[in-house]
């Protein structure tokens, strides 16, 4: 299978400049590749640098050195360290994804705008999304009367239904998912790795990050076990 | 660095921007800045508002200014808009002379046509962008007119369209703005602003005098205007939620200077220069 990730000496500190220059180690010295329709799954405990390493890939955090590179569908390889805003921002909008922990609410906007804007965004039309938001809600369980409500007043379950949808809807090539299955119920949690399964059998490449072991055996072929920022293992389940 | 030269496919380019008040000397700009935390010249108490601003914005983006009072970032928008002649620097636009001529050295009449036909501006002020002897829609109609728009039929239509997207009642289309509230003059100069279609809108601390109720209506057109029309946007705000919900792409300045410039994500989670941090952390 075609590489889609080769993470190379990525490591990543915090330089506090407001707190007497305090440096916070986060990552040191990370390597691996992913390939094609993979999914990865990152383990270690709390603090370990899981959520770190992904928001260095996503470019939320800027890495001290090292390169990320991702096989790009549209631009070819693209090392996501060095690459310019611009071309950040266009890998996102047509091909990576983020499903962070927690919903960041927009105000106002109803739940099944904010899952249908992942496809709008991408040219198709409003009736056409949300028809599918709502089938994609509705599979995950969420009250239907919820639908055209503000995701701001949910329950932290209806969140994550809402954050979920909005990650699988526009089935991106590459997606990054933080804690999926976190407060969900048994049921929506394999609601929820159905979807994502489905996903990588057209071709997704996921990197997962979860505590919890059901979601994890079911989901990730290979593990990467981080501590205290550094590569313990990785290995094939 | 925050810029690449030889990337393509831009709308906009600054590069070396710069407006000093005063007398400037050579050393002005050598001995002012976060460095010196100041930017008033030592020697000539020349006053270096904007220096060395160089970015690139592209179609459909949206860019954020970010930074404290005084530190140039309403100079900034209002160089690129001509309210404000530039003291050195280069702006190209895509939309102009296919992005070959500095628009800093366009005749008068030239700098008009852009102004009225590529870009439009939304101020903190209604005052700043309405005429309030005129009705909301004489507003819009000015705006129209001065890009060559003479058919009243026509004039009034687009006002009507556009009033109504601004969800501002069309009914009170012939009244003053002095009659309407905060956030409805807001909304009419957000009409007036986008109503040539422009590809590029300039939007100054346009939330700032609302309550939080209407700010967050305002916010949400804006959000909806900027994913159905497309137009790239420089949104210049010290209100660090305006700048997560509304930009892609953020840039802070200090002093007249850009400390740092990133994904607007990367600048809120993992901001890298000390001013950047002390913003962060100050967040509510």
């Amino acid at each position: 299978m075609p590489k889609i990730l080769e993470v190379r000496n990525v490591s990543k500190h915090f330089q506090l400049h407001v707190q007497n220059n305090k440096r916070i180690a986060a990552l040191e010295d990370v390597s691996f590749d992913m390939e094609q329709g993979e999914i990865l799954g990152l383990t270690g405990k709390s603090g370990s640098g899981k959520s770190s390493l992904m928001k260095c890939i996503y470019r939320t955090y800027l890495v001290n050195s090292g390169t990320l590179v991702l096989h790009t569908a549209a631009r070819g390889p693209i090392d996501l360290a060095t690459a310019t805003e611009h071309q950040v921002l266009a890998v996102r909008k047509s091909e990576m994804f983020y499903c962070s922990q927690f919903l960041s609410v927009i105000p106002r906007v109803p739940a099944v705008d904010v899952v249908a804007e992942s496809l709008t965004r991408k040219g198709r039309s409003i009736e056409e999304a949300q028809a599918i938001a709502r089938d994609l809600l509705d599979r995950l369980g969420l009250p239907r009367e919820l639908w055209d409500a503000f995701p701001a007043t949910f329950s932290g379950g209806e969140q994550q239904r809402v954050n979920i949808a909005r990650a699988i809807i526009a089935a991106p090539r590459f997606l990054l998912v933080d804690e999926p299955t976190a407060s969900l119920d048994q049921k929506t949690k394999d609601v929820v790795i159905d979807l994502v399964l489905a996903l990588k059998s057209q071709g997704t490449s996921v990197v997962l990050i979860t505590h919890d072991q059901h979601t994890l055996d079911r989901m990730a072929e290979r593990r990467l076990h981080l501590e205290l920022g550094r590569v313990r293992e990785l290995a094939t389940a | 660095m925050h810029y690449d030269d030889s990337d393509t496919g831009w709308l906009l380019r600054v590069r070396n921007l710069t407006k000093i008040y005063g007398e400037p000397i050579s050393t002005s700009v050598q001995y002012t800045g976060p460095k010196f935390g100041t930017n008033i010249c030592p020697e000539t108490d020349a006053i270096v508002a904007c220096a060395e601003i160089s970015f690139d914005l592209y179609p459909g983006e949206v860019l954020g200014v970010v930074g404290e009072s005084g530190s140039g970032k309403s100079t900034l928008v209002q160089m690129l808009y001509f309210d404000q002649a530039a003291t050195s620097g280069e702006v190209l636009f895509s939309a102009l002379d296919e992005g070959r001529t500095n628009l800093l050295t366009l005749s008068n009449q030239r700098k008009r046509h852009a102004r009225n036909h590529l870009m439009g501006m939304v101020y903190q002020n209604p005052r700043d962008g309405l005429n309030f002897g005129f009705s909301a829609g004489g507003n819009i109609a000015e705006k129209l007119l001065m890009a060559g728009n003479f058919h009243v039929g026509r004039i009034r239509e687009r006002a009507g369209y556009l009033l109504e997207k601004t969800e501002v009642p069309v009914k009170r289309m012939d009244n003053t703005p002095s009659t309407f509230s905060g956030g409805m003059q807001q909304r009419v100069q957000i009409s007036k602003a986008i109503a040539n279609n422009p590809p590029l809108l300039f939007l100054d601390e346009v939330t700032s005098g609302l309550d939080v109720s209407v700010q967050a209506k305002v916010l949400d057109l804006i959000r909806h205007l900027q994913r159905e029309l497309g137009i790239s946007m420089i949104v210049v705000s010290h209100d660090l939620a305006v700048i997560r919900m509304l930009t892609d792409r953020t840039m802070v300045l200090k002093n007249g200077r850009i400390v740092e410039a990133g994904l607007t994500d990367q600048i809120l989670q993992d901001p890298q220069h000390a001013y950047t941090q002390l913003l962060v952390s100050s967040l509510l």
